[in-house]
């Protein structure tokens, strides 16, 4: 707990510095990118790591996000700081919609019906052409008003302070969440089902909460998202965002909070870097994908905590038994 | 009212095909218990040999379905044996990300070699036009139904009338068991997955001789197989049938009647409705142990 707290504001410091260290904006638009991934991954992660329940529909709520925050800019001329919240929201209410029918299965089921749930909204953005503008997408979302007359590379510093803010808002919220009687209820209907009913705890309520505090977040990403690329179209519901957050999230560690982060970071940073392998990339990909799964498969936070636990009992063998907090 | 046989008689003809897909993911998902996200990326490759077979090879058009038949047999038991055997046993979950890293592989690889351009198979029939009633069919589209019902039944004498098939539904039943019996149960899993490949594979290839395949046609076909494995009810051999001809009747209507551009929305409107009233399916095997 303290060490993953520690490590975090340690990260936030270097990340608040990041914008004044660099004047150059491709690399300012990679660490948005880094931003936005990792508060999607922080919400995947609630779902995956802490309620157990692998959701192949996550983009589901990024795409509700974002269409929200396009639509209420563009139809209703709302400004960002309006938008962003309420694409939140309306992710957040959609997420207690689809929690209530989805979250009644489990295993495979689970993640067929999450999945179906993502297609069919993304079919729906895609052919409501009065509504979604269907597929030639919705362009020109605003962008905030105090950016009018700003140099590119202010309006880009602010996106990135702003994109901060909002993964310190998710962090915060997922740190609340997990270190709280709720969290801890949920690793406990993660890790074994029937002790946590025999213990009076109800795993529907509980993976209810982390579902919807997961949609939530991912609204606010897909808010964010609209206003900086300023266009959204039904890609945002598709496949390939799924498997980067699924990718983020599984190399970092899942039910690690700096995991999702790391994921982010890395896959970002390969994604971008490899852009010279273009076509041998996706290939890729899948490789590290599958790699992952056979030989690391808690990520990379998985395996510094085991070193880390391992190194700590060999120092301490007699105050071993203390336990450190650390994530099951 | 003409209309309305023509779409059923379209709908049937596209459903064999999800059911001879669907079949392949019934064993490996109903039975097997692997989530397998790269099922449609098998039935594409089916597509690609058969395409490599009879065009670039020259076979004829059954040589070529029992060379792709074979060689994508062996990938699928390679597959097993290599990298679903050594996340077994530990739940959905690895399965499932190593289904969709396989997939992933598999569809960009063969974007690499291959290309993004349709590649047509040449059938064994002409497509000539024959008249049933009021319906109209081609040759080639009631011999590929016919091909269909035929590997259906195949896999169903395999699975009913060998030893292999006794050993596999031993083990289904109780792998414990069944390796006390006797039966070396890694085998029996990776001839399982084989089998499975090898049913998409030919509805692959029969496929890509009506219409034309790609090689980015997996994810649909994928997330269709699981469709039709869920309303039909996991590990059901009728149910796959079934499940499959009411998808394929039931796009047809919609698409007929309502609109075509969203004809993919009616599986996942299935799927859901199907979990939420009947979660075990039509045809449910067995009932879920918690």
């Amino acid at each position: 707990m303290k060490f993953e707290r520690n490590t975090l504001l340690v990260l936030g410091l270097i990340a608040l510095a990041f914008p004044l260290l660099v004047g150059d904006q491709y690399l300012l638009h990679i660490g948005i990118m880094v931003l936005l991934y990792a508060v999607l991954a922080t919400s995947l992660n609630l779902i995956v790591g802490y309620v157990g329940e692998f959701s192949l529909g996550h983009t589901a709520f990024l795409g509700l996000g974002a269409y929200t925050a396009a639509l209420l800019s563009l139809r209703l001329g709302l400004p960002a700081w309006a938008t962003i919240p309420l694409a939140g929201v309306v992710s957040a209410l959609f997420g207690v919609a689809i929690g209530a029918i989805t979250l009644r299965l489990r295993g495979p089921y689970f993640v067929i019906i999450t999945l179906a749930f993502a297609e069919v909204l993304r079919l729906i953005a895609n052919n409501w052409v009065g509504f979604t503008n269907g597929p030639m997408g919705l362009s020109g979302v605003a962008q905030p008003a105090l950016l009018a007359d700003a140099s590119p590379l202010m309006a880009k510093r602010f996106y990135f302070y702003l994109a901060l803010a909002l993964t310190a808002l998710a962090l915060y919220l997922a740190y609340r969440f997990v270190y709280s009687n709720n969290g801890r209820a949920a690793v406990t209907v993660r890790e074994n089902r029937f002790v946590a009913q025999s213990v009076g705890i109800r795993p529907f309520v509980y993976a209810m909460r982390a579902f919807v505090l997961g949609a939530f977040l991912a609204g606010l990403a897909g808010g964010f998202y609209a206003h900086y690329i300023t266009f959204v179209g039904a890609n945002v519901f598709g496949f390939a965002f799924m498997v980067s957050m699924i990718i983020m999230v599984l190399i970092g560690g899942k039910g690690t909070l700096i995991g999702p982060l790391l994921g982010a970071l890395l896959v970002t940073l390969l994604t971008e870097y490899l852009r010279e392998l273009q076509e041998l990339r996706l290939s890729l990909f899948g490789l590290i994908v599958m790699g992952v799964v056979l030989f690391l498969p808690n990520g990379l936070m998985g395996f510094l905590n085991h070193r880390r636990e391992r190194n700590q009992s060999d120092d301490t063998a007699d105050t071993a038994t203390r336990v450190q907090g650390g994530p099951a | 009212m003409d209309m309305l046989l023509q779409f059923v008689a379209n709908g049937l003809v596209s459903g064999a095909f999800y059911a001879l897909s669907a079949l392949g993911l019934t064993l490996i998902f109903g039975l097997m218990r692997v989530v397998n996200f790269a099922h449609g990326e098998l039935y594409m490759l089916g597509g690609v040999m058969g395409w490599l077979a009879t065009t670039v090879l020259g076979l004829n058009f059954f040589a070529g379905l029992a060379l792709t038949l074979a060689v994508m047999g062996a990938c699928g038991w390679l597959v097993d044996r290599f990298l679903i055997e050594r996340v077994r046993d530990q739940g959905e979950e690895p399965s499932i990300l190593l289904t969709i890293g396989l997939s992933i592989f598999l569809t960009n690889t063969a974007l690499l070699l291959v290309g993004t351009a349709p590649l047509t198979i040449e059938g064994p029939l002409p497509n000539k036009p024959v008249f049933l009633g009021p319906v109209v069919l081609t040759e080639l589209r009631v011999f590929a139904v016919a091909a269909c019902a035929v590997l259906i039944l195949a896999a169903h004498l395999v699975i009913r009338h060998t030893r292999l098939g006794r050993a596999m539904r031993a083990t289904f039943q109780d792998p414990m068991a069944a390796r006390l019996a006797g039966i070396n149960t890694a085998r029996v899993y990776a001839s399982t997955f084989a089998l499975g490949t090898m049913l998409a594979a030919s509805a692959g290839m029969l496929l890509g001789s009506i219409y034309s395949t790609h090689v980015s046609a997996g994810g649909v076909v994928s997330l269709k197989a699981f469709v039709v494995v869920i309303l039909g009810g996991m590990g059901s051999f009728a149910g796959a049938i079934v499940g499959g001809l009411l998808l394929g009747v039931a796009e047809a209507l919609w698409g007929g009647y309502i609109s075509t551009g969203t004809v993919d929305i009616i599986g996942f409107i299935i799927v859901i409705l199907t979990l939420i009233f009947k979660p075990y399916g039509l045809f449910s095997t067995q009932v879920e142990r918690a």
